[in-house]
């Protein structure tokens, strides 16, 4: 297992490098330079070369690069544009808050869909099963952004229950007002997630079910309930880790729309504003994380799978 | 006698769903009693699993069940489910087909043999691991102390089905319903399972259900037989009577159909036709259009039959051929070999690691040399992982081999480009295994057959779809079923169109791979006799590659036996079966279940210890010497030559060859 582990970290190195030459040209394949961003359209040709020499823009392509990279293996994402403060700095203040809003989100994804699966399945085509199945249509199908803005006038402005812009709290300080700054934003993604979950899980469980293995634990006098739970879930558990791994990590990467509609400071909203600006540092960066986000996730995913079916071994 | 342990009285299960009912299984009545062993034999769809599923209520809610059962003296067809749970596990437990699927793989072993027991509140959960060594113990797992806390992937196919076993029998039922329980084991695995199962049915007293297409098994264990078709019992009674004189036709025909080791008919004599699908039932005897007693006789048209237990108007009319051993004409065959293989080898690497480094190399060939002349049928026989569809594809060019010769009408082929060998698959095509998956399910039988012409730019050249109709009549199938689709064939008629295919392009050389395999014996019995008139017709070279001794016996003009990806003995085939050398090839003809019950026992069984050994890690010197009964310590260091024996015509590679009796 160990060196499975390795050998998989050792295959993020060529993607990591191929990514980054990818992230890095982004600067040269979109319209329009960092440089006019920065200085705006009155600046002398001396202000723009000066600023231009300043970023070491003026340098061959490959030694930009070849300075990004070395600068980005030391830890070095380089400055914002914008605020003059270091890349990684920025995203490190964001992680937190991202990372609290993900993880709620999942769960409650899970509370919610996981359940709705196992009902859906114990009884296939009932009338049970029909409604849940709608419901989950219906989580997946109404957009996040609307549902995210329902949820506001419900519970902020007509009840007063809870805040409409929803500020980071680290859960650990107080547990209390973090929830309920995080209350809406994770139950808007959490409920639109819990429809995918569910979905996958009725579809993955209703598979098993017809395996063989389901008429041995019967045969052998198992309640339903063990069969169920014990015997077809463990096997069904194995295409659904990859899902929820897939959407946390897309959570953790930020979630754009909902942190907008809450103003919630994620990492999605950073990138948006950095786009926004042309803070190419700054972008860089952020993709850079994300990427490195969903590689890790996936690996974690792998190393799951060989805890859930002793069949897989990794060697 | 004691009372019987399950009885079943008119017993009906009917498939409702969205189109017509389905009757599976229309009037079954049978009891066993406490100690006996009954043996259900049938085809495939003649209702023998949903009869043993309704038994302990297992069936899904589309099915409808009628009729009378009674078990431990519950009734099963009136019990609530929590009932039936209870009963499930403590009054009889189950044995299935395929060992690789009826163990959940995410579980240890030995947690899945006492679970029964641990839910019906009869184990602690304490005592659950010193109970799964002590049951692993019984049906001979080695080291079952270990064992336990393994997974099912970790087990042979036929250490799990000795599981299996364990856990049918932990919670000491009554009665053990033991469906196709060997069907997906070699044959010398097959006879330690069986002898396992005997054993521990002794031991405990229990009755025995053992649901089977297999003769030979029935013939071998069953005190009493039930004959199933189309969803009836069409003859039942004690072994020995069923064997010597059949009252059924079917019976009958299906005991001529088989192809035997200790017989050599020219031909099979198959049963025409196919078994009825249990949607499509025609009135009167269900039997009627395949029966070679009833035709023209009108009242099997009308009246159902039913008289004096044989499910027939004219019990007895039909006799079963007793087994007389006519000579074989020798092969006397000297042309030059069509194909020669010379010292052939295909490995596998092994690759582990950081660096993904090969470590190693599974051996699937090692040394393999064989020749077919024109219009010879070879003979390719071994057990699963012995490497026999390996050395075929590898002929076809389909594997790359790593080393060896292979000629071919005297021309080296091993290793010629692509192009080239595209070219010469003309004269070679292969027959798959599976009628089920080898055929492309969105083409017409027609466009399936005529693919090959197509590939090889002959499509007009050779006459176009006159010549595939032509391939049509060849094979037994009627032109009109040339633009039908494949999922409307049944799996004898796909075997057909599979062999048409071959054959378009007129290749000099067919390698059947397993072709009968997957098939039911009473149209086993009509592709391989099919495969013989083709053979005499158009001159074709066969390799014929499977694990039937029985049709290898049949159908081969000489016979090579496999073991571990050597050949361990080759032989024309009267002298292979007559006068096995090799010790492999002596347990192997041993475990052949004969369909015979006069047969049994006798002392002439070799049990082989022990599982296939893996190609990745095969023994040192010989390969077979820790399973082997004459084995010396030579044989642990040395490899025997593959050389010609001194009295018999037979090649082999052994020590000690068996002697020979004169």
């Amino acid at each position: 297992m160990t060196s499975y582990i390795l050998r998989r970290l050792a295959q993020f190195i060529p993607v990591l490098l191929l990514a980054s030459l990818g992230i890095w040209a982004m600067i040269y394949a979109v319209p329009g330079s960092p440089v006019g961003a920065l200085v705006g359209e009155n600046a002398t040709p001396e202000q723009i070369a000066a600023i231009t020499a300043r970023l070491g823009l003026d340098q061959p392509l490959l030694a930009q690069y070849w300075r990004w990279l070395t600068a980005a293996l030391q830890g070095d994402l380089g400055q914002s544009i914008q605020s003059r403060e270091p890349v990684l700095d920025l995203i490190a203040k964001r992680i937190p808050a991202t990372l609290q809003l993900g993880l709620a989100a999942t769960l409650i994804g899970l509370l919610v869909g996981v359940p709705v699966a196992i009902a859906s399945a114990l009884k296939p085509n009932s009338l049970l099963d029909r409604i849940l199945s709608a419901w989950s249509a219906l989580a997946l199908g109404v957009p996040t952004f609307w549902l995210g803005i329902l949820l506001i006038l419900l519970f902020a402005v007509h009840l007063h229950w809870l805040p409409s812009a929803s500020a980071y709290i680290p859960f650990f300080t107080d547990p209390v007002r973090a929830l309920a700054n995080l209350a809406l934003p994770a139950l808007t993604l959490g409920l639109y997630i819990s429809g995918i979950f569910s979905r996958f899980l009725r579809a993955a469980l209703l598979g098993e079910l017809l395996s063989d293995y389901v008429r041995t634990a019967r045969s052998k006098g198992l309640r339903e309930r063990d069969v169920i739970g014990r015997h077809v879930m463990r096997n069904a558990m194995l295409p659904f880790v990859t899902i929820v791994g897939l959407s946390l990590a897309n959570f953790i990467g930020g979630t754009v729309i909902t942190e907008a509609v809450f103003t919630y400071p994620g990492l999605g909203r950073l990138l948006i504003q950095a786009i926004g600006v042309r803070d190419y540092p700054l972008i860089q960066g952020c993709i850079l994380f994300i990427l490195a986000i969903y590689i890790t996730i996936n690996l974690l995913v792998d190393v799951l799978y060989a805890y859930i079916d002793p069949r897989i071994d990794y060697h | 006698m004691a009372a019987p342990v399950v009885s079943v009285r008119d017993l009906e299960v009917t498939f409702v769903g969205a189109g017509r009912p389905v009757p599976a299984v229309r009037g079954v009545s049978f009891e066993v009693a406490p100690g006996e062993v009954l043996g259900i034999v049938g085809e495939s769809g003649s209702g023998k699993s949903v009869t043993s599923l309704a038994l302990t209520g297992l069936l899904g809610p589309s099915a409808r069940v009628s009729g009378q059962i009674t078990l431990a003296g519950i009734d099963v067809t009136t019990a609530d489910a929590e009932t039936l749970r209870q009963m499930r596990g403590r009054d009889v437990g189950m044995v299935f087909q395929d060992p690789a699927t009826t163990l959940n793989p995410v579980f240890p072993v030995g947690r899945q043999i006492t679970e029964g027991q641990i839910a019906h509140g009869t184990l602690r959960r304490e005592d659950a691991a010193t109970r799964a060594e002590a049951l692993l113990r019984e049906v001979d797992v080695p080291d079952p102390g270990a064992r336990i806390t393994q997974f099912p992937h970790q087990f042979s196919g036929g250490m799990r089905q000795r599981a299996v076993i364990a856990m049918a029998m932990a919670g000491n039922p009554r009665l053990i319903i033991a469906d196709e329980p060997t069907t997906a084991l070699d044959v010398t695995v097959q006879a330690q399972v069986l002898s396992v199962l005997a054993r521990r049915q002794r031991e405990s007293g229990a009755a025995v259900i053992l649901i089977t297409h297999d003769l030979g098994v029935i013939a071998e264990v069953a005190d009493r037989v039930a004959v199933m078709y189309a969803g009836r019992i069409v003859e039942t009674g004690p072994v020995a009577e069923i064997f010597r004189s059949p009252r059924h036709p079917y019976t009958a025909a299906l005991l001529r159909s088989l192809p035997r080791i200790d017989d050599d008919p020219e031909r099979l004599t198959a049963i025409p036709g196919q078994p009825p699908h249990p949607g499509r039932l025609t009135p009167g005897c269900s039997f009627r259009p395949r029966c070679p007693v009833g035709h023209g006789r009108a009242i099997c048209e009308t009246e159902p039959p039913d008289r004096d237990g044989v499910a027939c108007h004219f019990p007895g009319e039909a006799v079963a051929a007793p087994p007389a051993a006519r000579p074989h004409a020798a092969s006397t065959n000297t042309a030059s070999p069509l194909l020669e293989v010379t010292d052939l080898r295909v490995e596998f690497p092994i690759r582990t690691g950081l660096l993904r480094r090969q470590t190693g190399s599974v051996r699937a060939v090692a040394g393999v040399s064989l020749s077919v002349r024109p219009g010879e049928t070879l003979g390719l026989v071994g057990e699963s992982g012995c490497g026999k569809t390996t050395t075929g594809r590898a002929i076809m060019g389909l594997i790359r081999p790593t080393a060896g010769s292979i000629r071919f009408e005297g021309r080296e082929i091993a290793g010629l480009p692509r192009g080239a060998m595209r070219r010469l698959r003309r004269d070679m095509q292969y027959v798959f295994q599976d009628p089920y998956s080898s055929l492309n399910p969105i083409r017409t039988a027609g466009e399936i057959v005529a693919e090959p012409l197509r590939i090889h730019g002959l499509h007009a050249e050779m006459g176009g779809d006159a010549y595939v109709a032509g391939l049509f009549d060849r094979v037994g199938l009627p032109r009109a079923m040339m633009s039908r689709f494949p999922r409307e064939f049944s799996g004898g008629q796909r075997q057909r169109i599979g062999i048409a295919r071959a054959l378009a392009l007129q290749p000099k050389l067919l390698i059947l791979d397993e072709p009968v395999a997957a098939l039911d014996v009473s149209i086993q019995a009509q592709i391989v006799n099919l495969l013989k008139d083709l053979q005499r017709e158009l001159g074709l070279a066969y390799i014929f590659i499977a694990h039937d001794l029985a049709v290898v016996h049949h159908i081969s003009d000489r016979v090579a036996v496999m073991y571990l990806g050597r050949i361990v003995e080759e032989s024309d085939k009267a002298t292979l079966y007559a006068r096995p050398l090799h010790p492999y090839t002596r347990s192997l003809l041993s475990a052949v279940p004969v369909p015979d019950p006069a047969a049994r026992g006798g002392g002439r069984r070799i049990i082989l210890e022990g599982d296939i050994p893996s190609p990745a890690r095969p023994p040192s010197g010989c390969a077979f010497h820790p399973r082997c009964f004459r084995a010396s310590p030579l044989c642990a260091s040395t490899a025997p030559e593959f050389a010609d024996h001194a009295t018999v015509p037979s090649r082999m590679a052994c020590h000690h060859p068996m002697e020979v009796a004169q």
